[in-house]
């Protein structure tokens, strides 16, 4: 049986088979959205379940309006911020921690003990502190990607491949030299896998933060238009941000691709 | 001094080497003395696990001894060094550079310019028939031309002492063979000293002045054979040669006696 299917699948041309397999990719999709169509008027009342359809053409009108560029705007500015600091603060302390016995004692309990609070539970406490806007929304994605980063970097720089460092060391590499020459370029393929696992995470950490209080930002439109009521607005504004961070996903990994030539 | 002696002189004495991770402690090698002289291609052969490569490293100063000392034309070895320069069992090769930048890698380190390195790097890549591969990364390489590449790699930056620690192991046979001729062709050429580590007797006394056998685990010196072969012959000639077979086979006795202690008297 697999066998058959194996020899028949080898007889359609690619470009066929990709677009079949892409087809297919997007079956569970189109299968959810046709039930959504359905049940909204008939299983579930169409004033707080709009049909897909409604909520297109009130994607269309914010997006014609120019309503939601500003604060689309505003959230990606603060995921980018927050996770940029994630990745400057998370690879030093990875590495840090991979290579520095007394910086891996320091942290090592501080982050196992970090690890499982919901980022998000601290925005009450963050908004205390820095009130309600962007530092808030920042510091929770900051903090909830940090994590991913951290772990991925000090597993990677743990396991550097003793025999490059010998290498290295023997053609006159030492010091800081081997930090740049032989750690870093070892460690960056799953630093990279570290940032991948982090976007999504940096997506739900700033809507949730944005959600429980902000004065901007799509997870801001989504509390509004929900609190009113308005909600083929709230789903539209769920979807958008949806695409966005499925993009932002992908063109992420056509990136690593081009750097990670060498893997 | 009138007799020419070449740079290049290995002395290791009453080596001891103890791995301790804390919770273990093993005895790799013990109580071993060994001088190889500057220019003198040295085989070390012995059972797995009797310490072949710790023997290696610690000369290439990666690791550091318990006890005993090794220098290198009498000054006592201080970590690695571009005097000695290793060509590792498994490769070692940067994969995020190219054949190209791995060759140049300790010509980089030596401060050499681009053109310099470049076309030192090249003589050793056409030396090691990789020409065409300059810009390939190692995972587009057989196992065979990458074994070439850490050779070229640790020519180009001209170690006097070679140590190379079963570098044609995973090859097939006449890629073996090819990259022997290559490397005692090489040998002669550069006046280097080698320090071959293989599991294979053959290899050993073909390419070797002198052939160490180490006994199994602890590792020390079981003892040492002389190889006196007429290198100027071609290969079959050399290995049908009596002198060939008989050092052949006496390496080979001693070295069985250490992998099957079982059936000694
Ligand atoms: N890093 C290490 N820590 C502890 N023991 C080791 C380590 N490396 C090697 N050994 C032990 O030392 C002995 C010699 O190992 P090795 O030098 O690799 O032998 P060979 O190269 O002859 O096969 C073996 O018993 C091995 O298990
Ligand atoms: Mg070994």
């Amino acid at each position: 049986m697999s066998n058959v299917s194996v020899r028949s699948v080898d007889a359609v041309p690619a470009p066929l088979l990709r677009a079949g397999k892409f087809l297919f990719d997007w079956i569970p999709l189109v299968i959810l959205t046709v039930l959504w169509e359905y049940a909204s008027g008939t299983a579930v009342p169409a004033e707080i379940l709009p049909p897909p359809t409604r909520v297109v053409g009130e994607i269309q009108e914010l997006i014609v309006s120019g309503e939601v560029y500003s604060h689309l705007f505003t959230s990606l500015f603060r995921i980018g911020v927050g996770l940029g600091l994630s990745i400057a603060v998370g690879v030093l302390l990875g590495i840090g921690m991979a290579r520095l016995d007394p910086v891996e004692d320091f942290f090592e309990v501080l982050l196992a003990l970090t690890y499982p609070i919901p980022k998000t539970a601290l925005v009450p406490l963050a908004i205390l502190w820095l009130g309600v806007g962007t530092e808030t929304a920042v510091l929770i994605v900051f903090l909830a990607c940090l994590l991913p980063i951290v772990l991925n970097a000090y597993n990677a720089a743990e396991n550097v491949d003793k025999n490059l460092v010998w290498a290295a060391k023997m053609m006159g590499t030492d010091g800081r030299q081997l930090f740049r020459k032989v750690v870093i370029p070892a460690t960056i393929p799953e630093i990279l896998t570290g940032v991948r696992q982090a976007i999504p995470i940096a997506f739900i950490a700033l809507v949730s933060a944005e959600l429980i209080a902000s004065d901007k930002g799509i997870g801001y439109l989504i509390l509004t238009a929900g609190q009113v009521g308005n909600y083929p607005t709230m789903f539209a504004n769920i979807v958008i941000i949806s695409a966005v961070a499925f993009f932002a996903v992908r063109g992420y990994e056509i990136l690593r691709e081009r750097v990670l030539v060498w893997t | 001094m009138t007799e020419r002696t070449l740079d290049g002189h290995v002395s290791i004495s009453n080596l001891e080497k103890v791995y301790d991770d804390g919770a273990e402690r093993t005895t790799a090698i013990k109580d071993l003395s060994f001088d190889i002289e500057g220019g003198e291609f040295a085989s070390i052969v012995g059972p797995s696990g009797c310490g072949k490569s710790t023997l290696l490293y610690l000369v290439a100063g990666f690791l550091d001894e318990t006890s005993g000392s090794i220098e290198v034309d009498g000054d006592p070895i201080d970590g690695p060094g571009t005097d000695r320069g290793v060509v590792f069992q498994d490769y070692a090769l940067f994969p995020w550079r190219t054949v190209m930048e791995n060759v140049t890698y300790g010509l980089e380190e030596q401060g050499y310019t681009k053109e310099e390195r470049r076309s030192r790097a090249q003589k050793y890549i056409d030396m090691m028939d990789l020409s065409g591969f300059e810009d390939n990364y190692p995972k587009e390489l057989s196992g065979g031309m990458k074994q070439r590449v850490g050779l070229a790699r640790t020519l180009a930056y001209d170690p006097k002492i070679l140590l190379m620690d079963e570098p044609f192991g995973a090859l097939d046979q006449p890629l073996r063979e090819s990259l022997q001729d290559q490397l005692i062709d090489i040998w002669g050429d550069l006046d280097k000293t080698v320090v071959f580590v293989t599991h294979d007797v053959e290899e050993a006394v073909y390419l070797s002045d002198t052939v160490m056998v180490m006994t199994r685990h602890p590792g020390t010196k079981k003892n040492v054979t002389k190889v006196d072969l007429d290198r100027s012959q071609t290969r079959e000639a050399i290995i049908t040669s009596n002198e060939f077979t008989e050092t052949k086979n006496d390496v080979w006795k001693s070295l069985r006696e250490e992998t099957q202690p079982e059936v000694q008297p």
